[in-house]
């Protein structure tokens, strides 16, 4: 989200400047050639009295009205969730001095989680999601279940004790038994 | 350092809190203003087009819905006083372009690489680079055992600059130990050497990439 917003932030600020100086030279515009008739009138850049000519034969329930305010909404709602959402996902840990802030990305995290998990000799493969409250890990592997899980979630716990994290994830194991010939 | 008013405890601690802050505010490029343009513009449109919508479908009355778009109302006062409403309208569109111009100019300009200005020597000015600094800084964190590579750069303005240093870990490091002896090996020497009594540090800890073993042997 963040990459979208350092897009898309330049983009929009360009397009109401852009709106501003059409509205300035409109303005400026009209003000200055006052006397031409109506149906010769138009507008410096933009030909806006033939929008007023179309505007002005609407009423609010005209076919395009209702759908173009929809339209403006969803896109409104949409950059509302852009600019929400643009936080930064850091998962915090604690430094050796309060003027050192250490952090790193939940991929990290779930990378590190990933590797120790695999490293198992039971476990054949291992899907591992993460973020600063939750690990969830997906197990497949040759032990019955309770077995599998009960040495997953030691070895996942094994691994937060080394970490410095500042507030200790919930860790969430689920396992699937492999079937067949090892 | 201490003032008189302020006993050595509370200065302190209310520099290890600014220190900390700092530290926090090192550890990315900041997003705050765009977010809140993006999330104020977003809304404007967002209530704008749920209102005209509902006015649309007749919720705030059929006659409402049933007025002409351009209301003659509003039209007839505009055309019997123009110059205010030309002002305003002018005044406007150049308030919106200079937002608009300043906003863009904010949010493409690269982040500040402050240079860092030593004081020890009297009569001479000495400017290290920033480049120079964070490189120097970045090659003896990666010499650090457990580290795979480092890079290291200034940040902040220059008055109160801080350090930001990406550390790429080997796969068997030990988070605690690398961090320590990033502190007593690097940044201690750091501190002294640039002169900077404090300096806060932010550090972003990534994982080498492996590469896996050969499968054949």
């Amino acid at each position: 989200m963040r990459a979208v917003l350092r897009v898309l932030s330049p983009l929009i600020a360009l397009a109401l400047a852009a709106a501003g100086v059409l509205l300035v030279i409109e303005v400026v515009g009209a003000w200055l050639r006052p006397s031409l008739p109506a149906g010769v009138a138009d507008g410096v850049v933009v030909p806006w009295p033939a929008w007023q000519v179309w505007l002005g034969g609407l009423t609010w329930r005209s076919e395009p009205v209702p759908v173009v305010a929809i339209v403006a909404a969803v896109v409104g709602l949409l950059l509302v969730l852009v600019g929400l959402l643009a936080r930064r996902s850091a998962i915090g840990m604690e430094g050796p001095d309060p003027a050192i802030t250490v952090t790193t990305s939940p991929r990290v995290l779930a990378q590190l989680v990933g590797r120790r998990v695999r490293a198992a000799e039971d476990v054949t493969s291992a899907s591992v999601t993460a973020s600063a409250r939750r690990i969830s890990v997906t197990a497949q592997g040759w032990a019955d279940e309770p077995q599998l899980r009960a040495s997953v979630v030691a070895r996942v716990e094994e691994l937060l004790d080394q970490l410095p994290l500042h507030r200790r994830p919930t860790v969430s194991v689920s396992v699937s038994e492999r079937k067949g010939p090892r | 350092m201490t003032t008189p008013t302020t006993t050595p405890t509370t200065t302190a601690r209310s520099n290890t809190t600014g220190l900390r802050r700092r530290a926090r505010a090192a550890v990315a490029r900041s997003a705050a203003g765009d977010r809140s343009l993006v999330v104020l513009v977003g809304g404007l449109l967002l209530v704008a087009g749920t209102l005209v919508a509902l006015l649309s479908y007749g919720v705030f009355g059929t006659g409402r819905s049933a007025r002409p778009l351009l209301d003659p109302i509003i039209l007839d006062t505009l055309r019997a006083q123009p110059l205010p409403f030309r002002l305003v309208a002018i005044v406007g569109g150049l308030l919106l372009a200079v937002l608009g111009v300043v906003w863009a100019a904010r949010s493409v300009r690269p982040e500040s690489r402050p240079d860092l200005h030593l004081t020890g020597v009297p009569d001479t000015r000495i400017v290290i680079d920033s480049t120079a600094a964070a490189d120097a800084i970045g090659r003896q964190a990666a010499g650090l055992a457990g580290v795979g590579r480092a890079r290291a750069r200034l940040v902040g303005p220059e008055h109160a600059p801080a350090l930001r240093v990406t550390l790429w870990l080997a796969d068997d490091a030990d988070v605690g130990a690398v961090l320590a002896a990033l502190d007593e090996q690097v940044l201690a020497g750091a501190r002294e050497s640039l002169e900077l009594g404090e300096l806060p540090v932010a550090v972003r800890l990534e994982l080498d990439a492996v590469t896996p073993p050969p499968r054949v042997a």
